[in-house]
């Protein structure tokens, strides 16, 4: 089982997700596995004003542990983290950013995912 | 249990649906007078619809220009099996459908002081045109449009393209109806000069978009001048 810790910058409290890997998409939007497609299917929101597509900025999340054990980011997910207010060196979009193994992962979701740059 | 977060929702109008080409149409929403909606050329809404008992969130570029406060246009492809186009084709004079936005950052607000060439594949124009137009009311360089289309009952707002060029000396309009956009590309813009002061602005669906983005920024051209949409 893989682990997803929620850290909330606008103080709500965390949330711990456990789930297995390769029981995904658990649900329809984003790249199956990615933190979106987990979140969602655990009733925490995070925006996706595009639909989990790629092409916009709004699932900005910023990884707090397990960079490094998360699928690698291509080159039309960091063009577009580049216009993200509040990048990070560990930004990723969550429509994009898959969560492979049985790994823990730690993310903070911002307070604000202001789109227009 | 997390807050989610709070955004302005607004309720358009269905005010015109135009055929623009088979299995597709352009839709003109009115829009509330309150809250204000604006937006900048390139950026899309994210609609919010009711399919099936559950709803589903679906981005559509706005294809006509922000100069206009109480419309918007959007125009989509019925897509096979597409849960949101099959739902706004569905719709009459009237409806309402609710969006967020604007969203997305693939915009264009003043020309380049460079060269412009834009690049659209089918649906793909829809962001591109009101950039386009942007573009030409303030231009101080040459502006370029390349379109490709399956055929040339699917090239979107033709005529008004073809206007254009024939009354604004520095644009000129390059449909695409057969052979490769990517030879084509490659020839104009990378074997013909070494000019790589362009500016690209890309928008289409699948993997046309990255393979013309990778040609241009391996080419030579600065990789923030490459700005593109993959749909």
């Amino acid at each position: 089982m893989a682990t997803l810790r929620v850290l909330f910058e606008s103080g709500d409290p965390e949330r711990v997700i456990e789930f297995d890997p390769q029981k995904a998409p658990f649900q329809h939007d984003g790249r199956p596995g990615s933190i979106l497609d987990v979140l969602l299917a655990h009733g925490v929101p995070l925006e996706h004003a595009c639909g989990g597509n790629c092409a916009c900025t709004t699932c900005h999340v910023i990884v707090k542990s397990g960079f490094d054990k998360l699928s690698e980011a291509e080159e039309n997910e960091l063009d577009l983290l580049d216009k993200a207010p509040g990048l990070t060196p560990t930004s990723r979009l969550g429509c994009q950013a898959v969560v492979e193994d049985d790994v823990e992962i730690t993310v903070v979701i911002p307070r604000f995912t202001i789109n227009a740059a | 249990m997390a807050t989610p977060p709070q955004r302005v929702t607004y309720e358009a109008t269905v005010e015109r649906i135009d055929e623009l080409a088979p299995q597709t149409r352009s839709f003109v929403l009115r829009l509330p007078s309150t809250p204000r909606f604006t937006f900048r050329p390139g950026q899309f809404i994210s609609c919010i619809l009711p399919v099936g008992g559950d709803t589903i969130i679906r981005p559509y570029s706005i294809a006509s220009d922000p100069e206009d406060p109480s419309r918007i246009e959007i125009c989509l492809n019925l897509v096979p099996n597409g849960l949101g186009s099959h739902y706004l084709f569905s719709l009459a004079l009237g409806a309402v459908v609710r969006f967020t936005g604007p969203w997305g950052t693939f915009v264009l607000d003043e020309p380049p002081h460079a060269e412009c060439v834009f690049i659209a594949d089918g649906a793909g124009i829809a962001p591109i045109r009101p950039m386009l137009r942007r573009a030409l009311a303030r231009a101080t360089h040459r502006v370029r449009l390349h379109y490709a289309a399956a055929a040339a009952a699917h090239l979107l707002y033709a005529a008004e393209f073809e206007a254009a060029a024939r009354t604004h000396a520095l644009f000129s309009f390059a449909p695409l109806l057969h052979g490769s956009f990517l030879e084509e590309i490659m020839r104009r813009y990378v074997g013909a000069d070494a000019d790589r002061s362009r500016h690209f602005y890309i928008c289409g669906v699948g993997e046309i978009v990255p393979q013309l983005r990778d040609l241009l920024r391996r080419s030579g051209y600065e990789r923030r001048a490459v700005q593109y949409e993959k749909w």
